[in-house]
């Protein structure tokens, strides 16, 4: 970090911010907690009706006998200790199981879309606004705004249909084929890679208009470096500010995809407990979500750091 | 100095005759005088995009309230034998120039249907006899058999002897003009009565959210001090929380239904209202009129009010305006995975998901729903973008 980023960054901010994390992170786990106990009926009453004697079996088996607090702490003392309990409905089953199964899946499917949206985001986004009310900047606005008008579960089962059905270029389910990332990748990221393009043209075009644009030109630096070292870089901050939600929102995106596309990851687990009514499940991988997704915002916000000199945490911690 | 003197001038030309000069000219203001709101609406008047989203929006809500009590139809009412029909009908001749008949036939279920010249479905043609074995039905139509035969796709429609077959018109259907869905409801009521329940929905979890938003940003920025320090940490904690994971664990526990979704968007969305008011406000609290309304001993209740929420109403609309299509998407996500209204009621999303179902088969059913969420987005976020740029015109770009 040769901008003196680490002395703009005191270990007192840090600590402060993940104090905060971990306050949301208990706030989200007790508001999970009571919300999946607020449910009428217990965990069981779905099924077949159960003898009394069993179902009190069942319940003393996961604890379900003993008071409410008592639950809770057990509850977020297992949390604690990494352990997110069993399923009620997948017997042997654990929903750290259950998320270890998911998560390359979702993981790798996620990664490609942020990797998509900001490789082809920012460079639509730039050919934009360099090219302003010429055709490019047309042709990038009206795919944006189309691509912001269309829900991404449209986009993957039209897609479906059109690629995989009727043209047969890649496999309708599974990623067994390199070629059965194509559809998910692209439906997953189709909404925020029209976001990052409109938002990096008009971020680009401020950018333009300042002083120190002209002042580089006026000392003659060539194009690309003023466009590269003074532009893109001042005018991907909010880019970058934007990315932690995205990835968050990447990854909430991926419950409806996984379903359509058949793939075996977090979001198909995590739709399946609820049409299950899989209770443990359920707090279980939301509380998982919360905490990954808070800790892509933290690590986003730390980059942002690096990358825009001004920012300087000093004052405000 | 020397003075400049026209050596040219053409003084006889009258172009360059002297103008008289009205003493009270310069104090004629020549513009019509408009207030701030009447600037707002004539510059959203010349926003195309923005009006046509308006006018699609009006529009769409007049259909959602009075299509369903037009319609000959009802959005509920099921009828299997006339189920999956398309909206465009190809039409095949039967019977020869005697008994002429139109039939349409169903690729999808093997059906066939009889079609008048008006493009009216009469309805299922009696009579089919199934042929397991050879994958064939008869049907007999005018004196002579029909068959259509399905061992090799796609299905062929053939007669031996008789009349022959013709190919006939193609028809827009006009008893179901969208065709029918899977149980033989009528596409477009469902479609409209669809656009209610969505709209609805958007409605009513945007006034929530507009309600919590603006109350809790109200305060907080007013109060100031500690209480804005205690309720913005709480934002923060809230706004860190994925909201998506809340508004399905809300409705896992309230059940599905219509107010549940209602209830579970709308309590979940108002942090960013909340913030923007509460910044607007923090603003506008030192202005002058606040500490002079506040000397006449206006109480805070009186000041919020009438002071300082009519002046934040311009970033208000147009959060509100963004929150009404989030809103719509929301709620198609949930009953697209099986979270939203419960059938028979039919929302957007539960319109999608269950023209999913049939995609191999029925790709046009897909067409309606899917249209439908995407313009409306297109309507809303033009008309926003548009409310936007005329509420505060140094912001466009």
């Amino acid at each position: 970090m040769a901008n003196g980023a680490l002395s703009r960054l005191p270990l007192a901010y840090v600590g402060q911010r993940l104090v905060l994390m971990l306050v949301t992170l208990w706030a989200v786990i007790t508001l999970t907690f009571f919300l999946m106990h607020a449910v009428p009926g217990g965990p069981f009453v779905s099924e077949k009706m159960l003898a009394p004697e069993i179902e009190a079996a069942l319940n003393a088996k996961y604890g379900l006998d003993e008071p409410i607090w008592r639950q809770y702490l057990n509850y977020l003392g297992s949390v604690i200790t990494f352990d997110l309990g069993p399923s009620f409905k997948y017997p042997g089953m654990s929903v750290n199981e259950m998320i270890a199964e998911g998560l390359p899946v979702t993981a790798q499917t996620g990664l490609l879309a942020v990797l998509c949206v900001v490789a082809l985001g920012v460079p639509l986004g730039v050919a934009a606004a360099l090219n302003r009310n010429r055709w490019p900047d047309t042709a990038v606005m009206t795919i944006a705004t189309i691509g912001a008008a269309i829900p991404s579960y449209v986009i993957a089962t039209v897609c479906l249909y059109i690629f995989a059905l009727r043209l047969g270029w890649v496999p309708a389910f599974g990623l067994d084929d390199w070629r059965g990332y194509f559809l998910p990748v692209f439906a997953l990221s189709g909404f925020w890679l029209s976001f990052i393009a409109r938002l990096t043209r008009s971020s680009l075009l401020e950018t333009l208009d300042q002083d120190y644009m002209t002042t580089a030109r006026a000392k003659g630096l060539k194009r690309r470096k003023i466009l590269l070292k003074h532009g893109l870089r001042n005018s991907l901050i909010p880019v970058v500010t934007i990315m932690g939600p995205v990835i968050a929102n990447l990854l909430t995106g991926s419950f409806v995809i996984e379903q359509i596309f058949a793939l075996p990851g977090i979001g198909r687990h995590f739709v399946l407990s609820i049409t299950n009514r899989d209770y443990t499940a359920i707090m279980g991988i939301t509380i998982f979500y919360a905490a990954f997704l808070m800790l892509m915002i933290f690590i986003v916000d730390m980059l942002y750091v690096w990358l825009d000199p001004r920012i300087d945490y000093r004052r405000r911690a | 100095m020397t003075e400049l003197t026209p050596t040219l001038a053409p003084l006889d030309d009258p172009r360059w005759a002297l103008l008289e000069r009205e003493d009270d000219a310069a104090e004629i203001i020549a513009a019509p005088v408009r207030t701030y709101w009447q600037d707002v609406r004539a510059r959203l008047a010349q926003n195309k995009p923005a009006m046509a989203g308006l006018i699609f929006i009006i529009l769409l809500v007049l259909a959602a309230i009075f299509g369903p009590m037009l319609s000959p139809h009802s959005y509920r009412a099921q009828n299997l034998s006339l189920a999956n029909l398309p909206p465009i009908l190809k039409t095949t001749e039967v019977g020869g120039a005697e008994e002429r008949q139109l039939v349409f036939v169903n690729t999808g279920n093997l059906n066939l249907y009889g079609v008048d010249e008006g493009g009216h479905v009469t309805g299922l043609l009696p009579g089919g006899r199934k042929d397991m074995i050879n994958r064939q039905t008869i049907w007999q139509v005018g004196g002579a058999e029909v068959v259509l035969d399905y061992s090799s796709l796609p299905p062929v429609l053939a007669q031996e002897g008789g009349p022959g077959l013709s190919p006939g018109p193609t028809k827009w259907n006009r008893t179901y003009l969208f065709g029918t869905d899977q149980l033989g409801r009528d596409v477009l009521v469902r479609q409209l009565y669809g656009a209610r329940i969505s709209l609805m929905v958007a409605f009513v979890a945007t006034l929530v959210n507009f309600v919590i938003g603006v109350t809790y940003g109200g305060l907080s920025g007013y109060l100031g001090g500690k209480v804005d320090l205690v309720m913005m940490r709480i934002v923060e904690i809230i706004s860190t929380i994925p909201l998506t994971l809340y508004v399905i664990l809300m409705m896992v526990v309230l059940q599905s239904g219509l107010i549940s979704v209602m209830l579970a968007i709308g309590t979940v969305f108002w942090v960013d209202m909340a913030r923007i008011v509460r910044g607007q406000i923090l603003t506008l609290k030192s202005q002058d009129y606040v500490a002079a309304a506040r000397t006449m001993g206006a109480p805070t209740r009186w000041i919020m009010a009438k002071h300082l929420l009519p002046n934040t109403i311009g970033p208000i609309l147009v959060t509100a305006t963004m929150l009404i299509p989030s809103a719509i998407f929301i709620e198609s996500f949930m009953s697209f995975i099986g979270l939203g209204v419960t059938p028979p009621q039919a929302s957007w999303g539960t319109l999608t998901s269950d023209a999913v179902e049939t995609l191999r088969r029925y790709p046009h059913q897909l067409f309606f729903p899917a249209t439908a969420i995407s313009l409306t987005m297109f309507a809303f976020n033009f008309l926003g973008d548009g409310l936007r740029d005329a509420l505060d015109p140094r912001l466009r770009q």
